[in-house]
């Protein structure tokens, strides 16, 4: 198989990698980057657990799209939602709710969820589970992941008053 | 786990793209979006030994007002994008709807038009992994020469699962195919043929790069019903437009989706409402005409009988639905 040079960018960090033809961006960002945060479920894109961000802040499924194609674009992993050791206000309301179960959806669900509030900081009901839809919970279900999301924004606004303060 | 072997190609300009798609020509997929095409090519479907892409050909991308008021759409352009652009939605709210019907938001964020025009057709048998159809001998997808959905017949019968179509078909969009020789323009109507495994009329050294839309002010209605509603292949899907106002019409069309290899326009039916009006009495007359008019055909994840049933469902709602607009 031909390999090419591309440049990616994850979670803020410029990558310079040698991708094949025949690799996906889910392929390279487990195993030639090697952050592993991002899941492989199903790889036909119907269950989304390979979710990341493009650099719009939209859900995409890195699974069933060539790695090449991303040439020269930023991407952001579950990785990359931290900053400074703190974990994203999403992440935080997911543990508060009990969001997670066996654990194995929650990065993809969690980046569908943060790329809801990117694009609505307080979604409706309907934004929500259009938003939530395209990513499947195994075992839990997505009452508690909505419960999350609506708390992200409050989680948020505290967090920039008590900065204000 | 990797895709089959390929080789991967990015176009930087239309002519590259046709002049590629001339000299591959079988052996050339186009990646839009990329949703169809590898999930195919993962389940072994499609072997290409070219994808060629079409992401950075921004003249794909691009959504062009004419002056008459119709619209003209680049068949890269993104079904999220498509799905929230203001003259999408004011000029065309039934084609805007079955954009937003389609697949869920991860998979419209990155799928195109032509892409879901051009949706490769899909069946119970076929849809599933390697390894699982060896259970049964190879069909006219897999080098076989029987049809597992019906085996008497002599084509394959998977399904058109494609939504947007259905919007279009009735709006009378006009399809822009170019090759390196040359370009014509295809009804939407006339886009689809009744094989399952070749189901447009696009040849391999071809590329539907616009779509045009007319102006249109009749009233449009688009209803799809899913096991899961934003997520699944319609169970069954139906758009409809008409003219006037209320229950007065001269002029019906309904198109029927995601239940045979190809659309399928309703012609008793449309004729039943448009000589007699929306009335209840008149829309029950069309729907009890609709039976004689659909194929005999069953697919993915639904019987024939139920998918028979939904569509007189569907039909009736989507004729009350315009009475009512």
């Amino acid at each position: 198989m031909a390999k090419h040079m591309m440049t990616l960018t994850v979670n803020g960090d410029v990558y310079e990698l040698m991708v094949s033809d025949n690799q996906t961006l889910l392929d390279v960002i487990r195993d030639t980057i090697r952050l592993k945060g991002t899941k492989r479920g199903c790889t036909t894109g119907a269950c989304g657990v390979c979710c990341v961000n493009n650099a719009k802040g939209e859900a995409v499924l890195s699974c069933i799209t060539h790695a090449l194609e991303w040439d020269g674009e930023s991407i952001t992993t579950i990785e990359g939602l931290e900053a400074n050791g703190e974990l994203d206000a999403i992440q935080k309301a997911f543990i508060e709710f009990g969001a997670v179960q066996c654990g194995f959806c929650t990065p993809g669900v969690i980046m569908s969820a943060k790329a809801i509030v990117n694009k609505y900081p307080e979604p409706t009901e309907e934004q929500m589970n259009a938003g939530l839809a395209g990513v499947l919970c195994r075992c839990t279900g997505h009452v508690k992941v909505k419960e999350a999301v609506r708390q992200d924004h409050e989680l948020r606004e505290a967090a920039r008053h008590a900065a204000a303060k | 786990m990797l895709l089959p072997d390929h080789q991967y190609v990015t176009t930087n300009s239309l002519k590259e793209c046709l002049r590629l798609l001339a000299e591959s020509r079988e052996k050339a997929m186009v990646v839009g979006g990329g949703t169809d095409v590898i999930f195919n090519m993962r389940l072994k479907l499609f072997q290409p030994d070219v994808a060629v892409s079409i992401r950075k050909l921004d003249e794909l991308q691009q959504v062009e007002e004419l002056t008459n008021g119709g619209l003209r759409i680049g068949a890269g352009a993104r079904l999220a994008d498509l799905a929230e652009h203001p003259a999408i939605n004011d000029r065309y709210p039934a084609f805007a709807e079955s954009v937003r019907a389609v697949a869920s938001t991860h998979i419209r964020n990155m799928a195109t038009l032509g892409g879901n025009i051009c949706l490769h057709t899909r069946c119970a048998y076929t849809n599933n992994s390697e390894e699982w159809r060896k259970g049964l001998n190879s069909c006219f997808k897999t080098e076989g020469k029987i049809c597992h959905v019906i085996q008497t017949s002599s084509r394959c019968l998977a399904i058109n699962n494609a939504d947007t179509p259905l919007a279009l078909i009735i709006l009378g969009a006009v399809l822009t195919l170019q090759s390196a020789g040359g370009s014509r323009e295809v009804p939407i109507a006339e886009f689809y043929t009744n094989d399952g495994m070749d189901n447009t009329v696009l040849r391999p050294d071809e590329l539907l790069t616009h779509i045009t839309i007319p102006p249109v002010s009749d009233r449009t209605a688009f209803l799809k019903l899913a096991p899961r509603q934003g997520m699944d292949f319609a169970t069954v899907a139906v758009a409809a437009r008409c003219d006037g106002t209320g229950e007065k019409v001269s002029k019906v069309s309904i198109v029927v989706g995601s239940i045979s290899t190809n659309p399928i326009i309703l012609h008793e039916p449309s004729r039943i409402v448009s000589e007699q009006g929306l009335g209840d009495e008149a829309i029950s007359a069309a729907v009890d005409s609709i039976r004689d008019e659909l194929g005999p055909l069953t697919n993915l994840f639904s019987r024939a009988s139920y998918k028979r049933q939904m569509a007189n469902v569907l039909v009736r709602r989507v004729l009350v639905a315009l009475r009512e607009s």
